[in-house]
């Protein structure tokens, strides 16, 4: 074959993974993230969690804007601590959900979930449709997904206060 | 909205793109005039993904970011809402000429407004992802209004909380309609209405219904009071007694004789208009859903429909045939038995009227806390339902991967999990019914107590029997009582299900015909794309300011990777979409000025995902022209080359397909759908991979007869083989959704560009197998050359 259509080759199909050696990162000016890899250096870098839910520091995809991949992190652990707040704040900036404090109230009505939580010192009403279709269970919680598109999450459903759980358990499974 | 409606108010609503009159206020108090403001929109976070209110504008001079807080007064019930309180806290302002561009960058819940500053990103601010629509509005907006002064948008009006949708009338913040047409408040009503037609017949059977309750209330009278009082007393001779005896025996028998006759007669009536009332319900839906655009059935939050719709109207059959009839009945008897109650004895009926309220609330209590087990049960049942399913559609990949063990196993765990919470609920069930029994009996105990008393007495008339059947009547009140405090439960799931059903009755489609739609009766088939831009979700663009041509009879050809867009804009052609900017014309008329049944009519798709209906082969390729004959039939099928493999099937072009019918191959599916096509004789072709599963002979066979049959016809083709696209006249290369190539094939290979490369790696690949002169199988033979040069 001619190399005109040698787009995929041994090569391209090996996983370029990323550790400590052969990655460094760096924030830009402006907040984003930028990183040096295997010596070349990009302005801005774009972390995609492959497992969101259940491993949120594995399997982190490097791209860079244009969504080309560049590499994949296994576990972002072996970094410096240094490095891993690095990644850590760009994924909490891109993966950020507001967390509901506390559920004060919750009304069905005809297959709607109507919503009144706390965030913080923020109230907030939102709307469920079909709630065990738009409900992402992760670890010890849950993310709630309203029909927005918007989430929000409850990190430990057991953390959260007695009289919100009850408001809530009714509904779940 | 009906014509002739009295005009909404506030008489005009606000424009989405501008500021509301009191942020212009709070913000002039702070120094800034939004004057000269080109552009404006809300957003909800502030630039650490906070939760704050805050607006974004723009003039001509800058960029603004006004955020601080907006607080809405609840108003009163039917009250325009009182204008909200704002206070802005900071303002940050950022010259245009200092932005090259902005765009909405969207997270997994939030998105990021960003703009770019000198090829360097600068982040603005978070907002929540339901508002990416308006950030990427405004995004586009700046953009197009810093490069051409323009901002090449249409204003949009706010018809979002405050106002009702249909009349425009105030409503509360929350509702999204006014109390007229608030359809929550009007289920029962809209539900009743369909009972309308049938009224003589629903008076007779609730006529019936309150007979029948009091001749239940007749009979413990008979056959309690009279038996002790006129035949157990004592007192009168043997035969006087014998012979009360026998008239009570035979009154007894008569009432219930005339009970059974009124509950037949009730049964039969109601048997005979219930269907005919979800038979109208069922029409009503399916009509609807006829008339819905293709979004709705694709959107993520519809839920799987046609279950649901089953489901709804089961419930609500149910309800009316089994839940009102007793609710009347029961009601009736509520009524009758405490009438015969007081007029028996109004201190006992006190006694015992006291007490009820306890014996209500338990049940209350108990059906609250049986309704989560209820539900965890139903959950797991339907969960355990879904992986039954699951695994038959999916047996033959079960059987490929060889997992029946592991399948087994899962369907096990969730049997486990259904076993498990049906044992807890009969637990709780049998452990709290006996309970609530007691309650009854000391219920029933303190009356006795009290009347054994006054019959000793002998206070007020009371004898033996009026005690014996006034206990008899207690507990006759137990099984109504019991009823009417789960009834509001049944109510409420029926009415949900209503509401449901009149969830689709009401959705508006998004694709609608213009009043003034233009007819077009015969057309010439030229297909003309402008500046077309579509997205299925906002700010994920699918088609990006595309435009092609295709003159009259000729035949386009669009190759592209795949997701590339093409498939879209086969639908976008035929409208089962609305393009968001930028238009599609035929003969210069765009499609949405087009009468859809015409512009239909006249547009041939054959699409990538084939759909067969059940029913005969024939049936499947008469469905665009009902009334074809066996000949048309034919033909079409010989066109498509579907012929000679139907002959081939025992039960030639009767042969059942389709869910349940017999399996065709990928390719005759896409022959008999191709046949479906070309019995309907469209002006324009759309072949959406039509040919994709068929070996080449037979779709160089398709493609001759097509050949023949497309003169004077506009073919768009769609296809990943190039050898597919050979007698196109033009060629559209189409990458993430932009042409990026365009021409005559000739004129794309001389290109050397993106055509050329995937023309190589087919010849290649045919080289490579050992077919050596590959540029006779791509290139249009010399004749079909000369015709382009015409
Ligand atoms: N109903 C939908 N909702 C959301 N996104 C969709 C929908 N349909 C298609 N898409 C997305 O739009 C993009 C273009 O899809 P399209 O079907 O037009 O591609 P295509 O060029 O026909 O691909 P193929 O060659 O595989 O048929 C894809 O990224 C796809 O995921
Ligand atoms: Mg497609």
């Amino acid at each position: 074959m001619t190399d005109a259509i040698q787009t995929i080759s041994p090569e391209t199909l090996k996983t370029e993974y990323l550790s400590a050696e052969n990655c460094e990162f760096f924030a830009s000016a402006h907040g984003f993230l930028g990183s040096k890899i295997k010596g070349k250096e990009y302005k801005r870098v774009i972390l995609t969690r492959a497992l969101p839910l259940t491993e949120p520091d594995k399997y982190i995809c490097i791209t860079d804007v244009e969504k080309t991949e560049l590499g994949i992190i296994e576990d972002t652990s072996v970094f410096s601590p240094e490095q891993k707040k690095l990644i850590d704040d760009e994924l909490s900036r891109r993966y950020f959900c507001p967390v509901i404090t506390e559920i004060k109230s919750i009304k069905e009505k005809f297959g709607n979930f109507y919503f009144d939580v706390m965030i913080g010192d923020f109230k907030k009403n939102f709307t469920v449709k079909n709630l065990n279709k738009n409900i992402r269970y992760h670890g010890e919680g849950f993310d709630l997904i309203d029909v927005d598109g918007n989430r929000y999450r409850i990190p430990d459903f057991k953390a959260i206060s007695p009289k919100s759980r009850r408001n809530l358990e009714p509904y779940l499974y | 909205m009906k014509k002739g409606f009295p005009p909404p108010f506030p008489p005009e609503r606000e424009n989405k793109n501008k500021l509301p009159p009191w942020v212009i206020r709070a913000l002039e108090e702070k120094g800034l005039s939004a004057e000269g403001l080109v552009f404006a929109c809300f957003c909800d976070m502030d630039n650490v993904a906070l939760y704050k209110d805050s607006w974004l504008f723009f003039d001509n001079k800058g960029l603004y970011i006004a955020s601080g807080t907006q607080e809405t007064v609840k108003p009163k019930r039917g009250h325009v809402p009182p204008e909200p309180k704002v206070t802005i806290e900071k303002i940050q302002s950022i010259p245009v000429g200092d932005i090259d561009s902005l765009t909405a960058e969207r997270y997994t819940s939030t998105g990021r407004l960003v703009m770019s500053e000198n090829g360097e990103d600068v982040p603005l601010t978070y907002f929540s992802l339901g508002k990416i629509g308006d950030l990427d509005e405004f995004a586009r907006a700046f953009n197009s209004y810093k490069e051409t002064g323009e901002t090449g948008i249409t204003p949009r009006m706010d018809d979002g909380p405050g106002k009702c949708k249909k009349c425009g009338a105030p409503c509360p913040p929350d509702k999204d309609f006014c109390r007229e047409h608030d359809k929550n408040k009007g289920t029962a009503v809209r539900l009743l209405k369909f009972f309308g037609t049938h009224s003589i017949q629903i008076a007779i059977i609730l006529a019936l219904m309150v007979m029948n309750a009091a001749a239940q209330v007749f009979v413990p009278q008979l056959s309690t009071r009279s038996l002790y009082d006129n035949v157990l007393s004592g007192g009168s001779p043997l035969e006087q007694s014998i012979k009360a005896l026998g008239v009570l025996v035979l009154s007894v028998v008569g009432l219930r004789v005339l009970k059974t006759v009124i509950t037949i007669i009730q049964d039969y009536m109601s048997a005979s208009i219930m269907p005919r009332i979800m038979y109208d319900i069922k029409v009503r839906i399916f009509e609807a859903m006829q008339r819905l655009s293709v979004g709705f059935y694709s959107s993520k939050q519809t839920g799987s429909l046609m279950d649901r719709v089953t489901r709804d109207a089961n419930n609500i059959y149910w309800f009316f045939t089994d839940g009102v009839p007793r609710l009347i009945i029961d009601g009736a008897m509520i009524i009758g038995i405490l009438i015969v109650m007081f007029t028996m004895s109004w201190k006992l009926s006190l006694i015992a009227l006291i007490t009820t309220p306890i014996l209500f609330l338990t049940l209350v209590l108990g059906d609250r806390l049986f309704r989560r087990m209820h539900h965890r049960v139903w959950v797991m049942r339907s969960r355990a339902r879904s992986l039954v399913s699951d695994n038959i559609n999916g047996q033959r990949v079960i059987k490929a991967f060889a997992k029946e063990n592991d399948e087994y196993g899962h369907f096990e765990k969730e049997s486990d999990a259904v076993r498990d919470a049906e044992v807890r609920l009969g637990v709780a069930e049998a452990t709290l019914f006996p309970i609530l029994d007691i309650f009854v009996l000391l219920l029933t105990t303190v009356v006795l107590a009290f009347g054994g008393v006054m019959v000793a007495k002998s206070e007020g008339n009371m004898t033996t029997g009026t005690l014996l059947s006034f206990i008899v009547y207690v507990n006759m009140l137990k099984e109504p009582f019991g009823f009417l405090s789960w009834i509001s439960n049944w109510w409420s799931r029926c009415s949900d299900s209503a509401q449901r059903v009149f969830e689709i009755a009401d959705a508006m489609p998004d694709i609608t015909e213009k009043e003034d739609a233009v007819g077009l009766e015969n057309i010439r088939g030229e297909v003309e794309i402008n500046e077309l831009e579509f997205e299925y979700e906002p700010a994920r663009p699918v088609i990006n300011k595309l435009s092609l041509h295709a003159p009259a009879g000729t035949m386009l050809g669009i190759v592209g990777k795949t997701g590339a867009g093409k498939t879209t804009i086969a639908n976008l052609i035929a409208r089962l979409y609305d393009a968001k900017e930028g238009s599609v014309k035929i003969d210069g008329i765009d499609v949405r000025d087009l009468k859809l049944a015409d512009l239909r009519r006249n547009i041939g798709l054959v699409s990538q995902d084939i759909y067969l209906f059940i029913g005969s082969i024939a049936d499947n390729i008469r469905y665009a022209k009902p009334d074809a004959t066996m000949d048309e039939v034919i033909a079409a099928a010989k066109a498509a080359c579907a012929h000679d493999f139907i002959m081939k099937l025992p039960d030639g072009y009767e042969t059942r397909v389709g869910a349940g019918g017999q399996s065709l191959s990928g390719g005759e599916k896409q022959r008999v759908s191709i046949a479906r096509t070309i019995i309907q004789n469209p002006k324009i072709l759309i072949l959406d991979e039509a040919t994709a599963a068929m070996d080449t002979e037979t779709e160089r066979n398709i493609q001759a007869s097509l050949g023949l049959l497309t003169q004077g016809r506009t073919t768009i083709a769609i296809a990943h083989r190039l050898s597919t696209l050979r007698d196109s006249d033009y060629l559209a290369v189409i990458d993430e959704g932009k042409i990026v190539e365009y021409g005559t094939y000739q004129e794309l290979i001389k290109l050397k560009g993106e055509f050329y490369r995937l023309y190589k790696i087919q010849a290649e690949a045919l080289k490579t197998i050992g077919i050596g002169d590959t540029e006779g199988v791509f290139a249009p033979d010399e004749t079909e050359e000369e015709k382009h040069d015409d």
